[in-house]
């Protein structure tokens, strides 16, 4: 199974497409989730992918109604501009709701599953629903592939050019205007990054499981890494482990991708903390005088 | 540099918090603000980095109007409490150091700064594992991290034990002798080793005493 898994991945254009697209979201995903678990918004990649969906489905309600087939066949065109509409919404909210930032995720999330729910039904699609919430790796086209390239290659610029600035802006943003950094442009900027990759994750990982792709490596890493650098390398290697592991799990049981990675990331998380546990019982045994404290982690 | 404040008053929603407070610095002059719990010394210093917004009086930095102000990085800040700052990310002192750094900034200067305050040895730590002085020891080096004209300190040694506060207290002397501006907000019963210049007295009912370090000294209790 193994083998032959291995032969079609790279004499299938398919396979080939699904390896390209997986080794690009395996990086930049957990290098977008690590901002994102810095500045704890990890709800906000959920709330995102709910508004893309909304893109989709308008992109199939205007095929149906109008017979646009432009918005049917490229559904990515409006996915990524929902997408940044409901980051602005969010950002705005957070604005105003400066105490409660979680009630602008609840309005936003809650905007953009019913609005979806609605033009899915209009356009009698709802049976492709079921893609756009768990995705299908296996299925995406070069348009695709393009797409997720030049995305990674606008957050490898970002992160090339800028990445002290973001780094340092996401741990305290009070006292960001101190070494030169302007936090209003930052969060603008970072919010769109942000919006882009979740539709883009859409496609392969699915609404449900994007923000667990960006978030769970960064989970295992934090509890082995010992730097930003360390802990960021770590995230990276995992999320490609499961994207790998995922990739041939979906293709040979015939289960939607997203689920697939988002499961082997779990895996990942859960071995990683037991080994940690196991760890912490060794030393605490090697040194019985503090053996009766409890450790945290 | 030289800081202007005239007839400065701030509220927080209705609550009144500096009424009417004048004083002016000149480069290199070295203020230390004291005052009760509550008296509104961290509020004033938030004023003068534009963290809160001056709607009634005005602020000038050589002359220029905190209006529009947009060099903050020749400023160095130590808040008293950091509400928003996230301890439980990974990161390496050495690399939250290198972070906040302006290009100009050079890597020896950062190690240099390290030592002076004693934490040279750290520098691999995680931030989330150090003590609470040291912690405020490594935010105390980010503040003077990129050279700043003006260095604004507040209560930067509440957790820190009396052999670092006396490292720390000799770094800042010599930072005034450079020429920097230093604005420390201080508890600390004892200036001493300070080679402070003026002193700001604030009370809770608005009222407030500018001095010059000889007239400070000359009068009684307002030290208290
Ligand atoms: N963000 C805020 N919102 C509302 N009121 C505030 C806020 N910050 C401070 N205050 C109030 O303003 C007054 C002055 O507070 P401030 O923190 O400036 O005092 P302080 O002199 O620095 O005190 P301490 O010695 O305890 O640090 C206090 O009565 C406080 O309750
Ligand atoms: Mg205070």
């Amino acid at each position: 199974m193994f083998l032959s898994f291995f032969s079609d991945l790279f004499n299938q254009d398919f396979m080939l497409r699904a390896l390209i697209a997986g080794i690009l979201l395996g990086i930049i995903a957990p290098l977008i989730g690590s901002i994102v678990v810095i500045r704890r918004l990890s709800f906000i990649a959920d709330t995102l992918g709910h508004f893309s969906l909304v893109g989709i489905s308008i992109s199939f309600f205007l095929t149906y109604t109008f017979g646009w087939t432009v918005f049917s066949l490229r559904p990515q065109y409006l996915a990524i501009v929902f997408s940044v509409i409901g980051g602005l919404l969010i950002e705005l909210f957070r604005r105003y709701y400066r105490n409660y930032k979680e009630i602008a995720m609840a309005i936003v999330i809650s905007l953009g599953a019913a609005a979806s729910a609605i033009f899915f039904s209009l356009s009698k699609k709802t049976g492709s629903l079921y893609n756009y919430l768990f995705g299908s790796i296996l299925t995406v086209t070069d348009y695709y592939v393009v797409l997720i390239a030049i995305t990674s290659l606008v957050v490898f610029l970002l992160f090339g050019l800028f990445g002290r600035q973001i780094i340092s802006v996401s741990f305290e943003e009070t006292n960001a205007k101190f070494f030169g950094i302007n936090l209003g442009v930052f969060q603008l900027v970072f919010i769109i990054v942000l919006s882009v990759v979740v539709s883009i994750l859409l496609e392969s990982v699915g609404v449900l499981l994007s923000s667990a792709m960006m978030i769970i490596p960064i989970a295992a890493a934090m509890k082995i890494g010992w730097s930003y650098r360390s802990t960021t390398i770590i995230a990276i290697l995992f999320s490609e482990l499961s994207v790998f592991l995922g990739l041939w799990i979906a293709y040979s049981f015939n289960i939607p991708s997203g689920a697939a990675i988002v499961s082997v990331n779990i895996i990942i998380l859960v071995i990683v903390s037991v080994i940690k546990r196991i760890m912490i019982k060794r030393t605490l045994k090697k040194t019985p005088e503090i053996a009766n404290f409890d450790v945290g982690e | 540099m030289q800081i202007d404040i005239n007839n400065l008053c701030f509220a927080y929603m209705h609550k009144l918090v500096i009424n009417n407070l004048s004083f002016s610095l000149s480069r290199g002059d070295f203020l230390v603000i004291r005052g009760k719990n509550g008296s509104g010394k961290s509020t004033l210093v938030k004023c003068l980095l534009g963290i809160n917004p001056v709607k009634n009086g005005m602020i000038f930095f050589d002359h220029e109007d905190i209006v529009g102000f947009k060099k903050w990085t020749i400023m160095g800040y130590v808040p008293q409490k950091f509400e928003d700052f996230n301890y439980e990310y990974p990161i390496t002192v050495k690399e939250f150091l290198s972070v906040s750094r302006l290009r100009q900034t050079k890597d020896s200067h950062v190690l240099k700064l390290l030592d002076k305050m004693g934490i040279l040895e750290i520098q691999n730590d995680n931030i989330n594992s150090l003590s609470g002085g040291q912690l405020q020891r490594v935010f105390i080096v980010r503040a003077m991290l990129n050279n700043p004209r003006l260095l604004i300190l507040d209560e930067p040694t509440a957790s820190i034990d009396k052999k670092n506060v006396l490292y720390f207290r000799e770094t800042v002397n010599q930072l005034h002798e450079e020429g920097v501006t230093v604005i420390l907000i201080s508890h600390d019963e004892s200036l001493a080793n300070l080679n402070y210049t003026h002193v700001l007295s604030m009370s809770s009912d608005f009222s407030f005493s500018f001095q010059s370090r000889e007239n400070a000294e000359l009068t009684p209790g307002v030290n208290e």
